[in-house]
């Protein structure tokens, strides 16, 4: 399905070093992309939708006298394309300014293996699989109770592969699977409408779960009905993975990054060594997280994955790096140089950001916390101050906990903070760790949480 | 290009039945820059051609796209496109259908004064570096800088089985300014943009001097700012604001797919959900503005759509899917972002209409309250609940500007609020963004001042 197999996508990407280095450039570096992908598509209540996208490309970075340039095509197959290319690169690196922090690219080291990041029944599934797939979710989702719509969601699997070479010898080539349901619904009951519900399973094997998908979006959509205002107040808040995500991909994951603390933008700059969050509260970023959404051989400049130590007990250990941000510090990159396919010049990136689950059953975490808010999805996550942590968002759908159980839905409610605060104030996780995006984590009961209400 | 393109969806219907069938090429010329402090971490510049084919059959779509104008490739694809279609029918309930509309013949060409593809890579630079020397010049306590730059140039076809064919020229010049100040324990954050589909000249307008005073100085302000306190009061929003409501809060409940997902529009039509001095606009003909274009993605002609009269729903944004559903005429909002992507409704311009107060009499019956002047991101769902994050506040007491208050976000239900704005005032700005809906759209915004007698604030404290 490929435009090029294994073999002629590293010749691909060595042939473009070799030709950069040819035309004058100190230090070149090759990324080649393929990505297929197939997706049946439900919308308002039915299957009417397919889609195939094929995309590939191939990105070159030289760099000159300390500058960087950075040129791409999607014309895999023309070595005149690819010459274009280079020379595009080379004109854009004359053309910048040295980079005094500059000091050379990546160099050769060798690749762990990796786990559960390839199926090949994937590769094998045909539409009318998938279109059954879809149709299971959608049977679910409408035979679990007559108020519920699902206004979309789909199947789709892909496969990506990636090489990269580049003038220190560094050469790699990597391959996965991908496969994705979901399904988005609404509650409707006279006048009122639910806020949007919605429940996926994302997997690098075959390992989905349609029909489940299906009933849990419906039942959120159902349970969601009723909603009522509640009063401000600072309680207790169960954050679920999805709210967890929105709320840590804006926040805390930037403030590690190295890229944000060397340049003055992260709350934790000189906080290494220090308590930032409860003794709950562990994290590691893991490249190598068995069947991560995330997980890769290698990063995006050719730099090996690996797991690193975030936060351990509730003490900052370790920053993310790419191999930029680390040789300003003399140290190693930590393997989190991520690029958007062939698009992007690499930029430091979490990879499977693993918040360690605890013991507690969900309906213990629930009970555990007595009186407060479940919060499913956060509207406005993205509105959060990046560089302070600070936070001032939408809880929809939640709902009311008390006496230890799920009481009834809230509506038009805020939740305000900082995302420090947040951590300090966790006070139990559950053992339902699932992935979402780049997190991999439990639901979390934190205490003392602003709520605003009516 | 023409007979090229032809050959192609004749395949579709002809070969394998499809009812319609439509193909977009796109040959596009992108440059990109980063500036981090000053320091130019790539200078990037690609190119990307490729091809997006959909397809009806047995009333459900296919699309497929290939980055690339190999025949074989896209003889394969179309076919591909067809099958699937034909396999995803299987379960289908109600076939989909379009609605009918002129058949174009058109070229489009755009005459920018300052083509950015003209224009050399060193003097982008030398703006981007301009700005980011205002900005970290502005105040030692500018901690920071990030400068991102984009311009796109090239020519999109689009060709159906129907008769359209549609050469279109692609502008786009767009960039972004981020600048974090501190002081004490105290981060600040203040973004800026700029975007237009004119041309280069409209760093002529948006100067590095101008744009980077503006996010150096809020970053700078916001330091002393205090937390908003929680609950509902009166506000007075700026028309960035009054923009990013208009498009969140309103827009996206009348894209007329969302509206048949069961937002709070549906069945809205007709009815008053405003009170008398809303009248809002989705607007693609505003010559230069980042949302404006000839014709969208499904060949459809492009207009200024009004959504709300007087507080009435009069209209809703159309694809030609959801126009036959509603037995409407097309609005022109089907787009997609590139090759990659099958169009669906976006908006374009949107804004509210200017009324008749002045700033000052907005401000003057407030006793305690909030003036919004500038945002940081915003969400709705379908229910009507929104969100729109606050980068620049301020307090207002007894009708004068108070003190600076950050991170301030306001939520609430559109309708409830759309009923509560009491004063609508006579200036108007119109503000470049993007749009996210599983793709990216480049988008405007914008309106007059605009008091609502009460509005949910999200305060930290």
């Amino acid at each position: 399905m490929a435009a090029l197999n294994q073999e002629k996508t590293v010749e691909l990407a060595e042939k473009t070093v070799d030709f950069a280095l040819k035309k004058g450039a100190d230090e070149a570096e090759a990324f080649v992309y393929q990505g297929l992908t197939t997706n049946i598509s439900i919308e308002r209540g039915q299957i009417a939708k397919s889609a195939r996208i094929i995309d590939h490309g191939l990105g070159i970075r030289v760099i000159l006298n300390k500058a960087v340039g950075f040129s791409y095509t999607n014309i895999l197959k023309s070595g005149e394309a690819m010459e274009e290319t280079v020379l595009k690169a080379i004109k854009s690196a004359k053309a910048s300014k040295p980079d005094r922090e500059w000091r050379g690219l990546p160099t050769k080291d060798s690749f762990p293996s990796v786990k559960d990041t390839y199926d090949n029944k994937i590769f094998e599934l045909h539409p009318e699989d998938l279109v059954k797939a879809a149709s299971i979710m959608l049977d679910a989702a409408e035979k679990t109770d007559k108020r519920v719509f699902p206004i979309e969601g789909g199947v789709g699997v892909s496969h990506l592969s990636k090489a990269i070479a580049n003038s220190n010898g560094v050469q790699g080539f990597d391959r996965g699977t991908f496969v994705e349901c979901s399904l988005a619904t609404v509650g409707r009951e006279g006048s009122e409408v639910t806020p949007v519900c919605f429940e996926f399973n994302a997997e690098r094997k075959y390992d989905i779960n349609p029909e489940w998908v299906g009933r849990e979006a419906a039942r959120l959509a159902v349970s969601a009905l009723k909603a009522k205002k509640i009063e401000t107040k600072s309680t207790n808040v169960i954050f679920t993975q999805f709210a967890l995500q929105q709320l840590l991909y804006y926040t805390l994951i930037n403030a590690v990054k190295a890229d944000y603390v060397q340049r003055n933008q992260s709350a934790l700059k000189d906080k290494i060594g220090e308590k930032v969050a409860s003794e709950k509260v562990t994290i590691y970023d893991d490249g190598l997280f068995k069947g991560g959404l995330r997980t890769w051989r290698f990063d995006g400049e050719g730099v090996p994955q690996q797991k690193t130590l975030i936060i351990e007990k509730g003490i900052l250990r370790n920053f993310i790096y790419d191999n930029y941000t680390a040789r300003r510090e003399e140290r190693e990159s930590t393997g989190n140089a991520s690029r958007a396919g062939y698009l992007s010049t690499p930029n430091v990136e979490a990879t499977n950001f693993h918040f360690l689950p605890g013991k507690q059953s969900q309906k213990e975490l629930i009970n555990n916390a007595k009186e407060g808010l479940l919060v499913y999805y956060l509207q406005g996550a993205h509105s959060s101050n990046p560089a302070s942590g600070e936070f001032s968002v939408v809880a929809t759908p939640a709902w009311v906990i008390k006496n230890g159980e799920i009481a009834y839905a809230a509506r038009g409610v805020m939740l305000a903070g900082n995302i420090f605060d947040v951590l300090m104030n966790v006070s139990a996780l559950a053992n339902n760790e699932r992935k979402i995006g780049q997190l991999v984590a439990p639901w979390i009961l934190v205490e003392n949480v602003k709520v605003i209400g009516k | 290009m023409k007979d090229f393109l032809t050959k192609v969806t004749d395949l579709a219907v002809q070969k394998f039945g499809a009812e319609y069938a439509e193909i977009r090429a796109q040959k596009l010329f992108k440059t990109m820059l980063t500036v981090k402090d000053g320091r130019i971490e790539a200078a990037k510049q690609g190119i990307e051609n490729g091809v997006a084919l959909r397809v009806l059959v047995n009333g459900a779509w296919g699309f497929a796209s290939v980055g690339t104008f190999d025949i074989e490739t896209l003889t394969s694809a179309i076919s591909d496109a067809c099958k699937m279609a034909k396999t995803a029918s299987l379960k289908l309930k109600t076939p989909i259908k379009l609605v009918e509309t002129k058949t174009v013949e058109d070229k489009i060409s755009v005459k920018p004064k300052k083509n950015p593809a003209e224009i050399s890579v060193e003097d982008k630079i030398d703006t981007a570096l301009a700005v980011n020397n205002t900005v970290r010049g502005y105040d030692k306590r500018v901690k920071s800088c990030t400068i991102d730059y984009l311009d796109l140039t090239g020519t999109n076809y689009f060709l159906n089985n129907e008769g359209t064919y549609i050469e279109q020229d692609k502008l786009y010049v767009w960039s972004r300014i981020l600048a974090t100040a501190s002081e004490a324990n105290v981060l600040t954050f203040s973004r800026e943009e700029i975007g237009s589909t004119a041309g280069y000249e409209v760093f002529d307008v948006e100067t590095p001097e101008i744009v980077g005073k503006r996010a150096a100085k809020r970053a700078v302000e916001q330091l002393k700012a205090k937390p908003p306190r929680g609950g509902n009061f009166p506000a007075v929003l700026g028309p960035n604001v009054v923009g990013v409501f208009v498009h969140e809060a309103f827009g996206h409940l009348a894209e007329a797919d969302l509206t048949l997902s069961g937002s709070v529009l549906l069945g809205k039509l007709g009815k008053k959900i405003a009170s008398d001095v809303v009248t809002f606009y989705d607007d693609g003909t505003i010559e230069g503005a980042f949302g404006s274009f000839k014709y969208d993605d499904e060949g459809v002609p492009t207009q200024k759509t009004l959504l709300v009269k007087d507080g009435i729903v009069v209209g809703l944004m159309h694809n030609r899917e959801t126009a036959h559903k509603f037995d409407a005429k097309p609005t022109g909002n089907a787009r997609a972002e590139d090759f990659r992507f099958e169009p669906i409704i976006r908006m374009r311009n949107t804004f509210m209409e200017p009324k008749d107060h002045s700033f000052e009499e907005l401000l003057e019956d407030i006793k305690f309250g909030y003036y919004l002047k500038s945002f940081r991101g915003g969400q709705a769902n379908l229910d009507g609940t929104f969100q729109v994050g606050i980068q620049e506040a301020y307090e207002i007491t007894n009708g004068e500007l108070g003190d600076p208050v950050r991170n301030a976000s306001i939520s609430g239900n559109t309708l409830e609020t759309l009923l509560k704005v009491d004063a609508v005032g006579k200036d108007f700005e119109l503000w470049p963004g993007r749009c996210g809906k599983g793709q990216t759209a480049f988008i405007g915004d914008g309106g007059p001042h605009v008091r609502v007698k009460e509005v949910l604030i999200g305060g930290s404290a």
